[in-house]
């Protein structure tokens, strides 16, 4: 398949952070449909990779190409930078992400961070903006509650707002970045059900979890990081019921 | 009585050239400010050096001998560029130094730096997955600014900015001795002719009074607006 059919090609990714190197050679595929898991222990370098795929950092060498178009880099004082922050911005429009800390802008309402970004950025009228934004919080269950601001809702309810804000730009990857693990235990069912319709609904998906059922059960593809390097990937009844290598053997061991 | 012995409009008028010297000072206080606390975040180690020298320079020197550099300096140094130019061009020209534009400068450059540094904190204390939400959905540098840095940021600088503004209002009664008839100055040449200190002296005092409430009206405005999203909290 040529790779302009594919929504997100990631190659060879590498990623120091001053002597210490993070990212040993990544690569990924993501197909329409897919839902892509990274998993591994903390330090294993999954959320780096994660934020490399929409330039929050910067690889050091490799290839991120979105539906067919490469980023484009430049050498400057010896560190490698975007050739074009413009070209950035909107590859990064296109892809929306999910954060652990919710991230949502604490001085807009609900209603307001869904809007944001399409009014000011992808410069969807005012009006058609607030109808599909009141549409998005009401799947993501939150119709009810469009004028609070974040500090007035739960952390369950700031996630599933955060949601809907990334599909409010009409994503064509989703990336979410441990989107469960700042949660009380009882709210992370509501987020990861949302995640699930996403699933189900045919969203290209990137996700970071250590939620191992989520993984099992909705992706497409597991991949199990290991000190930046891929150690093991495949179908999650492969990865995860019958995992080859020791490493991740012993990370999917019950821990009690 | 209340002609304050023929002194009245005068007075007045130094009112009105003192409200005039604060508010454009402060705007460009505000403006030098934000400027210098970007080049201080930023990456650029150049523009990291200059702003430092800038506000080391500043707030280590008295007002007064700043004032009196820019003014007299700011007229040597434009002397020097008409005769270079009428040497090359073979003209005429002599631009004398405004004395009012040279106040606006002068405290607009000196508040500049204290606001710098009360933008720098704010800057600090707005949390940074704010702004990196802002640049994961594509916005610009400056659309997430404008959009998120700001209106965050501001909540936070705003009692500084109060503080600077009290005390970059009481400055602008240096500006006399550029030669400026600001109320102050008005005030004293009366009390030196009349010696009648307290009917001049006391509705200066007032006039101040009367500005500082405006602009507390003002702040608290301002203080409402930037804090939406936090004061509602439950």
């Amino acid at each position: 398949m040529a790779d302009s059919e594919i929504p997100l090609v990631v190659r060879d990714l590498h990623k120091s952070f001053k002597d210490v190197s993070v990212l040993n050679g990544l690569s990924l595929e993501a197909h329409e449909g897919d839902v892509i898991t990274l998993i591994g222990a903390s330090g294993s370098g999954k959320s780096t990779f994660l934020r490399c795929m929409n330039l929050l950092e910067v690889p050091d060498a490799g290839d991120i190409i979105v539906h067919g178009e490469p980023v484009a880099f430049k050498q400057h004082n010896k560190t490698r930078e975007p050739a074009s922050w413009k070209q950035v911005e909107r590859i990064r429009s296109r892809l929306a992400m999910v954060f652990q800390g919710f991230n949502l802008w604490a001085h807009m309402s609900l209603i307001g961070n869904v809007i944001e970004a399409p009014i000011h950025v992808l410069g969807v009228p005012r009006r058609q903006a607030r109808e599909r934004g009141m549409a998005l919080l009401e799947r993501v269950g939150l119709a009810d509650r469009a004028d609070y601001f974040p500090a007035q809702l739960s952390g369950g309810q700031q996630q599933r707002g955060a949601i809907a804000r990334a599909l409010a730009v009409d994503p064509e990857v989703l990336l979410f970045d441990e989107p469960t693990s700042a949660l009380d235990p009882e709210l992370v069912g509501d987020v990861l059900a949302v995640m699930r319709e996403l699933a189900d609904e045919g969203r290209t998906m990137v996700v970071v979890t250590h939620e191992m059922d989520f993984a099992r059960d909705v992706s497409s593809q597991v991949i199990y990081l290991h000190e930046g390097r891929i150690e093991e990937a495949g179908a999650p009844a492969d990865v995860l019921k019958k995992p080859n290598s020791p490493r991740l053997q012993q990370f999917l061991a019950p821990r009690f | 009585m209340f002609d304050f012995q023929g002194y009245g409009p005068r007075l007045l008028e130094g009112a009105w050239l003192t409200a005039e010297l604060a508010v454009l000072s402060l705007i460009a206080a505000l403006v030098i400010g934000l400027m210098v606390a970007s080049a201080k975040s930023s990456r650029s180690m150049t523009l990291k050096s200059v702003a430092t020298v800038y506000t080391t320079l500043i707030r280590g020197v008295p007002d007064l001998v700043m004032m009196m550099l820019l003014f007299y300096g700011g007229q040597i140094g434009m002397n020097m560029a008409t005769d270079g130019l009428n040497a090359w061009l073979g003209t005429d020209m002599f631009i004398n130094v405004n004395a009012f534009a040279a106040g606006v400068v002068t405290l607009g450059v000196i508040y500049g730096a204290y606001m710098s540094e009360t933008f720098r904190g704010a800057f600090l204390a707005v949390d940074a997955g704010q702004m990196e939400a802002a640049r994961a959905y594509g916005m610009s540098p400056w659309l997430a600014f404008r959009r998120v840095r700001f209106p965050l940021m501001m909540r936070h600088a705003l009692p500084g900015i109060n503080n600077n503004w009290l005390v970059l209002l009481k400055s602008t009664a240096l500006v006399s001795i550029i030669g400026l008839s600001d109320m102050v100055y008005v005030a004293d040449q009366a009390t030196k002719a009349t010696h009648q200190p307290f009917l001049f002296m006391l509705p200066v005092g007032l006039g101040y009074l009367a500005i500082t409430a405006v602009s507390e009206l003002v702040v608290t405005g301002l203080k409402r607006r930037f804090d939406v999203g936090f004061s509602q909290a439950t």
